[in-house]
């Protein structure tokens, strides 16, 4: 077998940011990120979507590059960018020609320093944010299920249950003095990261991330509010309208163990089990076998990054000849198996060689085909942000590939328990096609 | 109209030596029963990417019913005469694989990627696959009604009801108008149907297999010659159907989804395809209207207006036509307004050169992004097919920036009168027509139909 090692070199500067530097010289291609320790679980309350909202905003412009002159910078030099928020981090990155390397930092740097950004920026990244919300989510059939239904049935505390994209009348009630609150608050040196990643050569990487990064000033730490959830002792269940798409559809998600622990590991292998694409049991039963569902998928959502309460969750759209008693019975049959059962000595087998590989796609693996390294970006960031560990991105796999039958057993019983569990039921407004004629 | 003044940024470093962009080595060999080969390294991470094409997809069979072929790639991974579904499944987790099968107009494919330590079990599935499937009764069965339900489905998505209209609008009764099958057509699919497009067209004449990763390219050759050898077959004969017409003149397809919160907008005309000499050209002045964040739609109906999320402008290529469209979700009260400035600026890159700063830009940003494919098996597996589908010339990959930074303003002024014709754009409007049908209007005669495509009055 033959395990593939990352060469990492990192550093903490004076003011506090942590810079992580993986050289690699294949392509003449550099991969910059910077991620700040701020997500949507810990936007402020009264101000859903805020901290996405916010991610526009920092492409309105910042002290010497005005708005529109960070995306023409980086475009003219031959690059790629985006933003992207989530639960505990929001990320900042770009893919250039190592050429260019030197201006994205001090683009990055500039952000960092010093937001200038105006009402009118605000007004209009507002208009782009509704037209996004509408696009992904209110205009398409299934949109945001269940990522958006599921945290209001599924979690208590408003860190975890709350809109993440936001209420319209919370982005609109988002004024500058929040814009500007929420920068100095969050988006200081001391609670971020900056990846270098491709063809640099780590002393060089530093140098110039002291250069450019080094004289911002550190603030304050930022205060944190407990994202924990009370002890979940009963089954929740909420009911959602599907205004566009005519099948039923269901959500059914139980909460994860702590991460990076034994149980963790043992349920990301359980996962796969469960959720593996056309082999995992779901798929096989539900759609391949019993032909109750149409589609039936889903799992942990970008398990190495986050940091706080989290589900595995099934997605299930299933024929409407089937009730949703029905659908949600041969569901249960499955779970039922494998904590009466577990799985085999060949399929968990089968499960650590398909973990290993899928890994390292992960660690290659672009964004939508155009980031490379975005992977490796991404878990580097976070084993940073969340335990100042980098290296782990090199040994966190041991931990799944040690994973035993019994511990996945035993993981079945404590965890996939109805008292741990939430569902959602997203039920089409109009009948399907064929009754309706 | 015009965008507000654009401040420029202050300090910004300059940009340090360029270093060479060097592809790979490409090794193409054709084995004896006609199968076409060609490998390339990349040692990222120790897994390989593959696709086996085979150069028949959709259109090749539209005359027997539309997405045929399609329908054909799903069915061949469900079961060969030596595994079952369920043990394909199995073999391709043991080894830490993932493949796909679909067809797309031209083409039909079977993709995959996997540890190299497992390249030749992995090769093996995929000769079984392309060789010995079985096409088992209730397998298939089982297909047909997923891709009912698929097809149900996707009639509930703007985005497709705005590609399925332009499509039709634009070819008519050539097969490329087809994009998708109904449900009628996928009630009257037969196993025998399929089973037909199998045995013409998955042949090793008809075939380009392409393999990027972790490897010795001259281990792995041998390794698919062994794998492949025994595999026969003869190219399929191919139907030229008749050029489709060019309609003339705006025109307005208003697809009626009731109750639709925002609009899909998606106006498109007949281009040209890869292997055009304009192509590079096009690409340039694509990229400088809508085809970049950096773009001047972009930067008008999104940075400065708000009109939208995600703008943007494309060339699709098929193999014996290509088109130019620019699409934008936008609210329901801007849809004249957006309309307007699509139109605008199509219209000012075709009166007036531009500027040499914002050339230079553009051609900056095409060969640097063009250079990411390097970076990822992937990305290197997708500029490969590119070249070898399109035939293109061996030495696209490494001439293709030169000629990027070649071109001149009077070119691409010449270019976008060519084929920005904005006076002939066929423009879908996908959204509720109580709100959005005058607006539209505005811009050509303006035919309604509803999301099942019947026309509606």
């Amino acid at each position: 077998m033959k395990r593939m090692q990352v060469g990492i070199e990192s550093t903490t500067l004076a003011n506090g940011l942590k810079v992580v530097i993986a050289s690699d010289t294949t392509a003449p291609v550099v991969t910059v990120g910077v991620y700040y320790k701020i997500g949507f679980r810990l936007e402020p309350q009264g101000r859903s979507g805020f901290a996405h909202l916010f991610e526009h905003m920092m492409f309105q412009g910042s002290a010497n590059a005005p708005k529109m002159q960070h995306i023409k910078l980086i475009n003219s030099s031959g690059g790629v960018l985006n933003g992207s928020t989530s639960y505990d981090v929001t990320n900042y990155y770009e893919a250039v020609p190592s050429n260019a390397l030197e201006r994205v930092l001090w683009l990055e740097a500039d952000r960092m320093r010093a937001l200038k950004v105006d009402d009118e920026n605000l007004k209009n990244q507002r208009d782009v944010v509704k037209e996004e919300v509408r696009v992904n989510v209110m205009n398409q059939p299934y949109g945001g299920f269940p990522w958006l239904d599921m945290p209001p049935v599924a979690f208590r505390n408003w860190a975890n249950a709350h809109n993440f994209y936001g209420d319209f009348a919370d982005l609109d009630a988002a004024d500058l003095k929040d814009v500007q609150a929420f920068f100095k608050t969050y988006y200081v040196p001391n609670n971020a990261v900056l990846l270098v990643l491709g063809d640099v050569k780590a002393e060089e990487g530093i140098a110039l991330a002291k250069k450019h990064f080094g004289d911002i000033p550190a603030g304050a730490p930022p205060p944190f509010a407990d994202p924990s959830e009370p002890e979940q002792t009963e089954e929740r269940c909420g009911n959602v309208e599907e205004k566009f798409g005519t099948l039923p559809a269901m959500a059914i998600g139980y909460v994860m163990p702590e991460r990076r622990t034994a149980d963790w590991c043992a349920m990301a292998l359980l996962d796969q089990a469960l959720h593996g694409g056309r082999a995992g049991r779901l798929h096989r039963e539900l759609v391949l076998e019993k032909q109750i569902a149409v589609e039936a998928d889903g799992g942990i959502d970008d398990i190495f990054g986050y940091n706080g309460p989290t589900q595995m969750t099934t997605r299930i759209l299933h024929k409407p000849e089937y009730s949703s008693e029905a659908t949600l019975a041969a569901f249960d049959a499955v779970i039922r198996e494998v904590q009466q059962n577990s799985i085999s000595a060949d399929e968990l087998e089968q499960l650590k060689v398909k973990w290993r590989s899928d890994y390292y796609a992960t660690l290659e693996g672009g964004r939508g085909g155009y980031m490379p390294k975005y992977g490796l970006m991404h878990l580097l960031a976070c084993f940073t942000l969340f335990d100042n560990e980098p290296q782990l991105v090199n040994t966190i796999l041991d931990g799944f590939l040690a994973v035993t039958r019994e511990e996945i057993h035993a993981a079945a019983k404590k965890y996939l328990r109805n008292e741990k569990r939430a569902i959602v039921f997203r039920t089409p407004v109009k009948a399907s096609a064929k009754e309706a004629a | 109209m015009a965008t507000r003044t654009v401040e420029v940024a202050t300090g910004v470093p300059g940009l340090s030596a360029e270093r060479a962009v060097t592809w790979p080595k490409r090794t193409k060999a054709r084995l004896s029963n006609g199968l076409e080969v060609i490998l390339a390294e990349a040692h990222s991470i120790p897994k390989f990417h593959g696709e086996l094409f085979f150069r028949s997809g959709n259109a090749a069979v539209a005359d027997r019913a539309p997405g045929l072929a399609e329908m054909t790639a799903t069915v061949v991974r469900t079961g060969t005469a030596k595994r079952a579904s369920r043990q394909i499944e199995e073999d391709l987790r043991r080894i830490g694989a993932d493949l796909s099968s679909g067809a797309g107009a031209d083409t039909s494919a079977i993709s995959f990627a996997g540890l190299s330590e497992f390249a030749e079990p992995l090769l093996g599935l995929v000769n079984e696959l392309a060789r010995e499937a079985a096409f088992p009764e209730p397998e298939f069965e089982r297909e047909r009604r997923q891709k009912l339900e698929e097809v149900k489905l996707e009639r509930t998505q703007p985005g497709f009801l705005a590609s399925e209209r332009l499509r039709k609008v634009l070819f008519g009764a050539h097969p490329y108008a087809q994009v998708s099958p109904s449900e009628a057509q996928v009630a009257a699919y037969k196993r025998e149907d399929l089973q037909k497009v199998y045995r013409d067209a998955y042949t090793p004449e008809n075939g380009l297999l392409l393999l990027v990763g972790d490897f010795d390219s001259q281990a792995m050759l041998q390794n698919v010659e062994k794998v492949f050898a025994a595999w026969t077959g003869k190219k399929p004969e191919t139907k030229t159907a008749p050029a489709p017409a060019h309609p003339r003149g705006r025109r307005v397809y208003l697809v009626h989804v009731p109750g639709a919160v925002q609009t899909q907008i998606l106006a498109g005309y007949h281009a040209i395809t890869r292997k055009n000499p304009d192509w590079v050209k096009l690409g340039l002045t694509n990229s400088l209207y809508g085809g970049a964040f950096n773009s001047r739609l972009v930067m008008n109906i999104r940075e400065d207006k708000g009109y939208t999320y995600s703008p943007r402008s494309g060339m699709h290529a098929l193999r014996q036509h290509g088109y130019f469209s620019v699409s934008a979700a936008v609210r329901n009260d801007v849809v004249a307004a957006s309309l307007t400035e699509i139109f605008y600026e199509m219209d000012k890159l075709r009166s007036l050169p531009v500027p040499e700063p914002e050339l230079a830009d553009a051609q900056n940003y095409l060969s640097g992004v063009f250079s990411m494919g390097l970076a990822t098996q992937d990305g290197l597996l997708s500029q490969l097919s590119t070249v070898a589908l399109n035939e293109l010339p061996d030495d696209y990959l490494e001439t293709y920036r030169a000629k990027v930074r070649a071109i001149t303003p009077e070119e691409l002024l010449a270019t976008a009168r060519k084929y920005l014709d904005s006076a002939n754009m066929q423009i879908v409007v996908v959204g509720d027509r109580a709100q959005i049908e005058s607006q539209a209007a505005l811009f050509g005669e303006l035919e309604v139909f509803d999301a099942q495509g019947k026309r509606i009055t």
